[in-house]
């Protein structure tokens, strides 16, 4: 019982993360159609953002994980500015292409920038780990699920109760009829593109302490955070949600019930399996039946 | 007017010759070097300790190139990044031996890929130094190949048996990365444990990329695990040490090497030390031999150097011996080595046996309490 507690919590707090990685993915996808394939070096920029403000420059804990959060977020704008403008009037296929150029340059500058040492980041829990009926329990764990559920909490607050929220779900449905209606289309996708920045940058700082910071973290938390999406369904937020957390829970009581050397093959089958039976995810909208 | 012209034909020639010659120079200068291969991490995941042996040989170039160089020559360095797959150590490989036709090549300190290198050694017969520990790559029995580390059968011989006769363990666990570094070492354990009549309660993997493996320590923990021996890489070394203080583990924890090299050290608090022990290929800080190769590799570089560095720096040191005896033909040079006995280097002393292997002993540590300070227990040889 203990043991299957610890790993229920560690399941879902590892899913959180990939929740919040997979937050970043559909709400670029939502709004522009486009996959983001550097939406893991995003979490791995996320994260080092904070090395640099707590470890580096020895701000506070939480003055440093707001900096990091608002300098991702200005990292989007500028991803959008720099990458996605340019090119939003190509194939999307072009703008992908990008995306994986774009991931690989950041991927290589942090290298340069921070070297291949890895980082550890303090946690604002800690180490402190409580007993919950005989288990150890992390904090960290704890606090990164009830932050996760914060945060899509007040995602969904701002998608369905906000004018910019509205101008989002619009423009992801038609963006030339939003345009035609006068919605700010541009300012609109500026805002997408921080959001989705802002998603990562938590995600990255959340799962920092827990793992350590290196630069190439960000490969493996998007392979997870893709598989999420397929499962939950491209487009969907609950569906990120709902994806990220089956993916966790898959690979953590997958590695301690069935396998721990195959345990990755458990969650990449259930996403081959749901691409051949169910390709739209749980929740995905089939295209035919949008706008 | 003849003269005038005389004199400026003469300078233009001597302009010309002046100016070639300043061309042919460094051409000149560039062929007299011994070119030297390096294959090393050098971006990707395990750059973490590629970065360090890349600096431990420029710091071997720069000492042998003043101190004469080879007989008069220059050695001079060319590195290939072999990143962290099978598939770009080859490439690696091959593109220096290609471009740079070296006389000797240094490969990288990973098992997977020394593996997977080795039949391009035999092709390109040059005598070739890896640290990789698994025992399957001196199982290949490659001559132009020299292991410049402990074997991980040697290491993973030394963790059974220290946790058998010092800790008392019955029923150890096994927690190993997998590939063939960590297959290798789960098995070599495996094998001490059954000689002394105890078989091991478990063997849980991970992946190289994973990094929450709390499911495999519960799993050795429900099954009764009074010792976990690891067999890790530094990140994910130092990432195992934490996540079994977190989950309550008390149970004694013997690890390989790398969760000891200063970039995973760095990681580590002293309260995730606690109960742990270390067999490492040298406890550099004793040794009175790696004293000032330690001091100028952190004033040249800003970090402290680990025993992989330590290894590449002396590898570089026995391939200059070698060449200052009998040449640089490879044919000579691994011949040479192959009959290498008592080479004093910083980080051991070297005599290479039939399979390649040039390292015989290993340390073990463990850490003072509420401390990160590493305290050298005994020194184990192979027998």
């Amino acid at each position: 019982m203990q043991q299957l507690l610890q790993l229920l919590v560690n399941g879902v707090a590892l899913g959180s993360v990939y929740a919040l990685a997979a937050l970043g993915f559909v709400i670029v996808y939502s709004a522009t159609g486009v996959v983001n394939f550097a939406a893991g070096q995003f979490v791995m920029l996320g994260t080092f953002f904070g090395v640099a403000a707590i470890v580096q420059a020895h701000f506070p804990i939480a003055l440093g994980y707001l900096a990091a959060v608002i300098g991702m977020a200005l990292f989007g704008v500028l991803f959008f500015l720099g990458v996605h403008l340019p090119l939003r009037k190509r194939p999307v296929v072009s703008v992908i292409i990008g995306t994986v150029a774009i991931g690989i340059v950041m991927q290589n500058a942090a290298l340069l920038i921070w070297g291949p040492w890895p980082a550890r980041l303090p946690s604002p829990f800690g180490d402190t780990a409580i007993s919950i009926a005989g288990a150890a329990i992390s904090m960290h764990a704890l606090a990164t699920i009830v932050i996760t559920a914060l945060l899509i909490a007040a995602l969904y607050a701002l998608l369905y109760r906000t004018g910019i929220g509205r101008s989002m779900r619009a423009i992801a449905q038609d963006s030339e009829a939003a345009r035609l209606i006068g919605l700010p289309v541009t300012l609109t996708l500026v805002v997408t593109w921080a959001l989705a920045a802002a998603c990562s940058a938590f995600a990255g700082l959340l799962v920092g302490p827990m793992w350590f910071a290196d630069v190439n973290m960000g490969e493996p938390v998007a392979l997870k955070a893709f598989a999420a999406t397929v499962i939950g369904g491209f487009g969907s937020v609950q569906g990120a949600i709902l994806g990220g957390l089956f993916v966790g829970l898959v690979e953590i009581l997958g590695a301690s019930y069935l396998t721990s050397t195959y345990k990755d093959l458990l969650a990449f089958g259930v996403m081959i399996a749901f691409l051949l039976v169910r390709p739209q995810g749980i929740f995905g909208e089939r295209i035919g039946d949008r706008g | 007017m003849i003269t005038y012209l005389k004199r400026a034909m003469s300078l233009r020639i001597a302009c010309a010759w002046l100016t070639a010659g300043a061309a042919v120079s460094p051409c000149a200068a560039w062929a007299q070097q011994i070119p030297v291969g390096v294959t090393a991490p050098m971006t990707g995941a395990l750059s973490l300790t590629g970065k360090g042996y890349v600096d431990a040989l420029k710091l071997a170039e720069q000492d042998i190139n003043a101190g004469g160089g080879i007989n008069g020559r220059k050695v001079g360095l060319s590195f290939q990044d072999a990143q962290a797959s099978n598939g770009t150590a080859i490439n690696a490989f091959i593109k220096v031996v290609q471009e740079q036709k070296p006389d000797f090549v240094f490969l990288t300190s990973y098992s997977t890929q020394n593996v997977a290198v080795g039949p391009e050694v035999l092709k390109a017969q040059r005598p070739a130094m890896y640290a990789g520990g698994a025992d399957i790559v001196a199982e290949q029995k490659n001559p132009w190949m020299f292991r410049i580390r402990p074997s991980d059968g040697l290491t993973a011989e030394a963790m059974a048996r220290y946790a058998h006769e010092q800790l008392h363990s019955t029923k150890p666990g096994i927690l190993y990365i997998q590939n063939d570094f960590g297959q290798g070492g789960a098995k070599a354990a495996q094998k001490t444990f059954a000689a002394a009549g105890i078989t091991v309660v478990g063997a849980e993997a991970y992946g190289q990329n994973d990094k929450d493996m709390s499911a495999q320590i519960l799993s050795l923990k429900n099954k009764g695990a009074d010792s976990i021996l690891l067999f890790v890489y530094p990140q994910d070394g130092a990432l195992l040490l934490h996540q079994i203080k977190l989950l309550g583990l008390k149970t004694p924890v013997v690890s390989s090497s790398a969760a000891f090299v200063p970039a995973a050290m760095q990681l580590i608090s002293p309260d995730d030390l606690q109960g742990v022990y270390g067999v490492v290929d040298a406890m550099l800080t004793s040794q009175p031999a790696a004293q000032s190769f330690l001091k100028r590799f952190k004033a040249a570089y800003g970090v402290d150097a680990d025993p992989y560095a330590a290894a590449y720096y002396d590898g570089a040191m026995m391939m200059a011996q070698a060449m200052r005896t009998v040449g640089t033909d490879p044919v000579k040079v691994r011949d040479y080595l192959r009959t290498l006995k008592d080479f004093k280097g910083v980080a051991h002393i070297y005599t290479f046996d039939a399979a390649g292997n040039g390292v015989h002993d290993v340390s073990i540590v463990k850490f003072a309490p509420g401390t990160k300070d590493m305290q050298l227990i005994q020194q184990i040889t192979s027998k």
